[in-house]
């Protein structure tokens, strides 16, 4: 069972080896676009990186939901929705949105994750110890 | 040589093409697996022959338009060897029509098998590919999907799809150093190639500038480069191998 270092160094590995970036950057607060320059065909590398790491099977889409930006009810002018944010806390309870939902433009979104939010959606997927 | 050590899969691997890439990058050091659909007793024949040369080759039967069973054989291919270097996709039918009268159930046939058996295969090696940073992905093309017969709109579709998948994929593939590249044969002597080469006889001959029909073995070496570390800096690319067919008559 890991600790919650252990899940932030395993985290902190995969994103070194599959965004090609220095430990030192992987700090929790980094956000996976903005700071690590993830582009959308990492998320699968991560994923797969993080599925061999802890163990674990991650369903294509639940770490980050790329169906809600495709559907019309959730995303209109850009902009996702109240139902469209309602979906995506739902769907992602390791993230947190209440930044995001003053100005909800899509496009922002990549820019949210942060290295953290990747922590706490593994400590979701596995026991942790305290 | 060339592929030692290599772990390769080739779909359709039991007959025509496909088993000429399979006895070609087995030859040349690739312990290879092949796919294939319901000729049993020619694909273990084909096992037999090469083994008993020394040569790495197992066969998985399968059906390339289920996406589940690609991933099994995958991700069992990785499970052994702990990686996947070539992909070869040949699997391919034809079931010619003249537009007007090809019933759905022939465009659809020939697109899920052609087409989506492919991208199946594709889909399934990705992350690990991905996870290595290397591999080589070769899908089988045709000359068909620039120079399209009558009779065989389907056909052309499903190769053009090739055509367009092999450039998408190998954009997005190329940063995490996968290659991806196609080789579209011209008129080479296969089962799948007997129904127009005998309608068309001497005719066909004469359209190619070689004057003569391309042989499997052919297009397998083609496919072995692309494969292979001679091509590293290769990717994206359709390379035509037709007796120069495509440079017209004239």
């Amino acid at each position: 069972m890991p600790t919650k270092d252990e899940v932030f160094e395993k985290v902190q590995e995969a994103l070194v080896e599959a965004l090609g970036v220095d430990d030192d950057e992987v700090t929790p607060d980094a956000t996976l676009v903005g700071d690590l320059g993830a582009e959308s065909i990492d998320f699968l590398d991560i994923v797969f990186r993080l599925e061999k790491a802890f163990d674990i099977k991650i369903p294509r889409g639940e770490l980050f939901p790329e169906d809600v930006w495709t559907n019309a009810e959730y995303v209109q002018d850009g902009k996702v929705t109240e139902a469209g944010l309602e979906e995506l806390r739902r769907r992602m309870p390791f993230a947190n949105l209440d930044e995001f939902a003053k100005n909800p433009v899509v496009q922002e979104f990549g820019n949210l994750l942060t290295v953290a939010d990747m922590c706490r959606f593994v400590e979701g997927k596995v026991e942790v110890a305290d | 040589m060339q592929l030692d050590g290599k772990i390769a899969l080739v779909t359709g691997g039991s007959r025509g093409i496909g088993r000429a890439c399979v006895v070609e990058l087995a030859r040349r050091g690739a312990d290879v697996t092949f796919v294939y659909h319901s000729n049993s007793e020619a694909a273990e024949s084909l096992v037999a022959e090469l083994t008993s040369q020394g040569l790495k080759v197992q066969a998985e039967q399968a059906d390339v338009r289920d996406g589940t069973r690609a991933q099994q054989i995958v991700d069992a291919i990785v499970e052994k060897h702990d990686r996947i270097d070539i992909l070869v996709n040949s699997a391919g039918i034809v079931s010619d029509g003249l537009l007007g009268s090809m019933l759905p159930d022939q465009w659809a046939s020939v697109i899920d098998t052609n087409l989506t058996g492919a991208f199946n295969y594709c889909r399934a090696v990705t992350q690990q590919m991905m996870y290595q940073r290397s591999g080589s992905v070769v899908n089988l093309s045709s000359t068909a999907a620039e120079f399209a017969s009558r009779g065989q709109v389907n056909y052309a579709a499903s190769k053009g799809g090739i055509n367009g998948m092999t450039k998408g994929m190998a954009k997005e593939l190329a940063p995490r150093k996968v290659r991806v590249n196609a080789v579209a044969p011209g008129m080479i002597e296969t089962d799948m190639s007997a129904a127009v080469r005998n309608l068309a006889g001497d005719q066909i001959k004469k359209a190619i500038p070689m004057k003569r029909i391309g042989k499997p073995e052919e297009i397998a070496t083609v496919v072995a480069f692309l494969a292979g570390d001679e091509a590293t800096y290769m990717t994206g690319q359709v390379l035509l191998v037709d007796g120069g067919l495509s440079l017209g008559t004239y």
